[in-house]
């Protein structure tokens, strides 16, 4: 039948630990708006345009192009927060999937996201002082 | 005629759940709760379930109807080919047959302080309101606790110390409403990852809610109440 009994559902009485949850769904929220509006662009020119010939974008006009502030806001849009989107995606999916070690799945997905935007940073600093 | 499954819990004969079949006389008018009172009255009077008004506002029928969190009196066998599963509210204890421990859903809802919460305890006047302040909460407020919700919910089945649809969505009813000074209470509850946070609005609660009242709505305002109120701490020194 069910293997859960009345004893062990009941709510033990704890102290309200606040959740650092709001700054990941911020994140997450910011992310999924990236994902939704500026990710498609990204595909139809780097995908698509640039491939079929359509439009005219060489490496140096990129190179100029990173290495300056709209740089820093393609890092933004196009990569850190989606970074930080799908590694929340990929925390809850693991949780619904019955991993249990949230702590460690929690440091390794955030983690990770943190790593990939320390290096974009990176990538972009080293390119701007040079 | 309809052929229902049901599935049978009878701990005095058996440790082990069986399913049941009966042939129901069933019209355009039968619904699933006329069906088991048939059954209970002509072909199985030891079928146990749980039902009262028969009008979808006492919230006592609710069972699943082949795997969907549907109340009794609601759901038609017209709506339905041939076979119909009936089986017990999923995620919560069975008792017996479609019978539920509603324990666990109960001490959820109690523990949001689902009442107008007064900031003069000794104010003898009347609460005035206007229709647009109480708009901001009727939705809200239609509930019936039948627990469908709490059936339909991924995160309450993976970990019953989630609040739940319901509770969270009755916490965010009070905490709209212009009479109620309790806000202050009732976040630090909503604020834990146990609170509106074990949410991952899949939305199926607002699928099976027989009411209308959109719980996956309240709960994700209830996200953005509690992220605010985790800014407003911080502004104030308090985290």
């Amino acid at each position: 039948m069910n293997d859960r009994t009345t004893e062990n559902m009941t709510i033990k009485p704890k102290k309200n630990h606040r959740s650092s949850e709001p700054v990941w769904w911020a994140l997450f929220s910011a992310g999924g708006v990236c994902f939704a509006v500026f990710i498609p662009t990204a595909i139809l020119f780097f995908g698509f345009l640039q491939p079929l010939g359509l439009i005219d974008f060489s490496y140096s006009q990129a190179h100029n192009w990173f290495f300056g502030f709209w740089g820093l806001m393609f890092s933004g849009a196009f990569i850190i927060l989606p970074g930080f989107h799908a590694a929340h995606r990929i925390r809850h999916g693991l949780h619904d999937l019955k991993v249990q070690r949230h702590g460690l799945i929690k440091v390794i997905c955030y983690g990770l996201a943190g790593l990939i935007s320390l290096l974009t940073l990176g990538i972009w600093f080293t390119g701007i002082i040079s | 005629m309809k052929t229902i499954h049901i599935t049978r819990y009878l701990p005095e004969s058996s440790e082990i759940p069986f399913v049941q079949q009966f042939d129901i006389p069933a019209d355009d008018s039968t619904s699933v709760l006329d069906a088991l009172n048939y059954i209970k009255e002509e072909l199985d009077p030891s079928l146990s379930f749980r039902w009262s008004c028969r009008m979808a506002i006492c919230g006592s029928c609710g069972l699943m109807v082949n795997g969907k969190p549907k109340l009794g009196c609601k759901t038609f066998l017209r709506d339905y080919q041939e076979n119909i599963t009936l089986q017990p509210l999923a995620h919560l204890p069975v008792e017996r047959d479609l019978i539920v421990d509603m324990d666990v859903f109960l001490t959820h809802l109690e523990a949001v302080k689902p009442y107008l919460i007064s900031d003069d305890s000794l104010s003898t006047e009347p609460n005035k309101q206007t229709p647009t302040q109480m708009a901001k909460y009727q939705q809200f407020s239609d509930c019936i606790n039948c627990g469908l919700c709490y059936s339909a919910c991924p995160q309450f089945g993976l970990n019953p110390e989630f609040l739940g649809p319901a509770a969270i969505t009755l916490a965010h009813r009070y905490n709209l409403d212009s009479r109620d000074h309790g806000k202050a209470q009732r976040m630090p509850l909503l604020n834990t990852e146990e609170g509106a946070w074990s949410c991952t609005f899949v939305g199926f609660c607002s699928e099976v809610c027989p009411k209308k009242v959109d719980p996956a709505a309240a709960v994700n305002q209830s996200k953005v109440e509690s992220a605010k109120d985790m800014i407003i701490q911080l502004f104030k020194g308090n985290l």
